[in-house]
């Protein structure tokens, strides 16, 4: 499995592109831009790109609803402990914000030829449809951002958030998934028996029994009309097949570089470990760099005398939960770090007594995550 | 609210629907309250017919884990028997949209043809909203008792343990939104049968799950204000779980780390329970968080903590 060399720092050069990865609410979008905000502390031009994070993160961070549109510099200053960078300077932060929607319709205003293709796709209904509901577009489109970002190079360091997947590695997936479903070549294979070049419906005189009930039974479940709307559309995508499958082919290569490193975040708990396990695994055969696995939001361990067991088993007393919190998630930690690989960096941050609403208490996250990894790194 | 009789027990409400769709964001507890659900609803007298309720649980989720909550083996598909009136079935979306298929075609040799199809392949991944009415289907099925695999016994309530991906009012107004696109065939006319059983507030009822947390706050503010302006409906109840019990009044934490966290952190669920209160009109409960693994007996404690919240509720 491929690792970050031991010894190498999260942040920097060695890897301009890091991505975090995990469960939806486990922290990912706060660790994300905690990361970021101290790569730019530490001078190096930075981006950090999430999906829909909190109104308390968007407050921190100080951007609006214009991050959806185009990268938004984060406005600095010099409070904080940052340690400027080797020239002493601090580097610049954008946030961007990552909206399927908009970054699907200007996907296709550029890549349609003309305004009557661009119109064909964009009234077809099946597109409005498709656009808000089919599995992967937020993904698709939030590789299609990086693309762009990564092609136009203007930072030295980008931190991609993810966006909150059960099935996490969907994110990853979607390029080629949706490249694949919009392929010409397949649906034109698909469609043949049905429709002819210009779209309408072929007799079915020329099959025999079995192909006609086949047509008819396919017909019952499927309903031409939603199939004859599903060819307009494909046909009508057409022209864009090329630049998309292009486009999907780099974004692929970029993510599997070994200088983009992949950090997995999880919560705490043993129900968690299996999922953990489970992504980190398939991160590596998918040939994905992962580095460090970050469980948060680790409950503390409790000593002393505990209450007994309350009179109200709907109101436990608050020692003793946080007590058992605390004793629930180490040990998943310590279960994990049995079954976690020899060398792979795993560190636990702690139940923090507030969520960082500035970016003092954002840039204390990211730089006790990174302390602890050089500690965690020590140790081998 | 409209729609509902405001002098009928929450309790009582809840029981007399057919559908129950619990929904929420990730990690919130959907599963933990589903099955406190379902626990509390099983096995009481169903008023149409004086006999036990029978409420099965339905998980759409590949990896399951509903299961666990009621101390049972994986049941890789089939209807598991919990006691007490309480089932549970855990299916994936294309295994039920595969088994309407089938009913659809009883010749094997066609059925096999149909399935294997590119445009059938095509169709299954990428018809909008067709997962989602399969879903509902199946669980409209268990109610009316033509589920095959349920040897033709109803059930007087199925609760959806509903997806964590994807936002609970897509799933909701997938019916009508299928039956737009396919006007004919099965599907087109299970989506019709839907969108009419999903907008009927006497037969499908709404359990949106949130824990005093902003984003699943946030979540489930949106999701209310979804329902309402694309199904012209209310959930029927909000449950805000894992609550960390109130720090005692007029104490201090001292140096103690513990207690500290346990004030800053009852306080910030305060809050996000204080912007529920003013934001979300409608029955609102609260589930605390429990030092218990989860499992059977977690799945008790809740629902005695659960019974007594829908008792006291106005």
């Amino acid at each position: 499995m491929a690792l970050n060399a031991p010894g190498t720092p999260l942040l920097g050069d060695e890897h301009p592109l890091i991505v975090v990865v995990g469960s939806g609410g486990v922290g990912k979008t706060t660790l994300a831009a905690a990361l970021g905000l101290t790569a730019a502390r530490d001078g190096r031009d930075t981006l950090v790109m999430t999906f829909d994070p909190s109104l308390r993160l968007k407050d921190a961070l100080g951007v609006g609803e214009e991050a959806r549109d185009r990268p938004v510099p984060v406005a600095l200053g010099d409070a904080g402990e940052g340690r400027a960078g080797e020239g002493g300077a601090v580097g610049r932060l954008d946030a961007s914000l990552l909206d399927a929607r908009r970054t699907f319709d200007r996907l296709v205003e550029r890549y349609a030829p003309d305004e009557a293709a661009r119109r064909r796709i964009l009234d077809n209904r099946f597109y409005a449809h498709l656009a808000g509901s089919l599995a992967g577009i937020l993904e698709y489109m939030a590789v299609e951002r990086l693309w762009e970002v990564a092609s136009e190079g203007t930072y030295r360091q980008v931190v991609l958030d993810t966006p909150p997947t059960r099935q996490a590695l969907d994110f990853l997936e979607a390029p080629s998934r949706i490249v694949g479903f919009l392929e010409s070549g397949a649906l034109k294979v698909a469609l043949r028996p049905w429709f002819d070049d210009a779209g309408r419906l072929k007799g079915s005189s020329r099959l025999g029994f079995l192909g006609r009930r086949f047509e008819s039974f396919l017909d019952e479940i499927v309903g031409l009309d939603l199939l004859r709307d599903m060819a307009e559309f494909f046909q009508a995508f057409e022209p864009l097949y090329g630049g998309f499958r292009e486009r999907a082919r780099q974004v692929e290569e970029l993510l599997r570089s070994p200088r983009t490193l992949f950090v997995l975040v999880s919560g705490p708990g043993e129900e968690r470990i299996a999922d953990t396990l489970f992504f980190a695994r398939r991160l590596g055969e998918a040939g994905y760099h992962l580095g460090p696995i970050v469980v948060n939001r680790v409950h503390p361990q409790v000593s002393g005398p505990l209450p007994g067991l309350p009179e109200d088993p709907c109101t436990p007393d608050g020692r003793a939960l946080l007590a058992w919190l605390g004793e629930r998630d180490h040990r998943g930690l310590a279960h994990l770090r049995g079954l976690v690989p020899q060398g792979r960096p795993l560190v636990a941050l702690p139940l923090l007594r507030r969520e960082p609403t500035d970016l003092a208490s954002l840039e204390a996250v990211g730089r006790e995550l990174l302390q602890r990894l050089d500690r965690a790194g020590g140790e081998d | 609210m409209p729609g509902t009789v405001p002098s009928e027990p929450l309790r009582s409400r809840l029981a007399r629907r057919r559908l129950l769709v619990v929904t929420g964001k990730g990690g919130v507890g959907k599963s933990a309250v589903a099955a406190t659900l379902g626990r509390l609803l099983a096995g009481s007298p169903a008023p149409a017919t004086g006999q036990p309720r029978r409420v099965l649980v339905f998980e759409v989720d590949p990896r399951e884990n509903l299961h666990q909550m009621l101390g049972l083996p994986p049941s890789g598909g089939e209807i598991a028997d919990a006691g007490g009136g309480l089932y549970l079935q855990n299916l994936k979306p294309r295994q039920v949209l595969d088994r309407i298929v089938a009913e659809r075609i009883p010749l094997e040799a066609i059925r096999r043809r149909v399935q294997a199809s590119p445009v059938y392949q095509q169709f299954a991944e990428g018809a909008p909203g067709l997962k989602e009415v399969a879903i509902l289907g199946h669980a409209l099925r268990l109610v009316r008792g033509l589920d095959p695999d349920a040897f033709g016994q109803k059930f007087d309530l199925v609760i959806l343990d509903a997806p964590a991906t994807g936002h609970g009012v897509s799933l909701l107004a997938a019916p009508r939104l299928l039956s737009e696109v396919i006007r004919r065939g099965p599907f087109g006319e299970m989506g019709a049968e839907l969108a009419e059983f999903v907008a009927d507030p006497e037969q499908a009822g709404i359990v949106v799950v949130t824990t005093p947390e902003e984003m699943p706050v946030h979540e489930a503010l949106e999701l209310r204000r979804g329902l309402a302006e694309r199904l012209d409906r209310e959930p029927e109840l909000l449950v805000i779980n894992a609550v960390y019990p109130p720090f005692p009044r007029g104490e201090s934490p001292g140096d103690d780390p513990v207690l500290a966290l346990w004030q800053d952190r009852r306080m910030l669920q305060e809050r996000e329970i204080e912007r529920l209160e003013r934001d979300w009109a409608g029955p609102r409960l609260e589930l605390p968080k429990l030092p218990e693994d989860r499992g059977p007996e977690l799945v008790a404690t809740l629902t005695r903590c659960l019974e007594r919240e829908l008792a006291a509720w106005r």
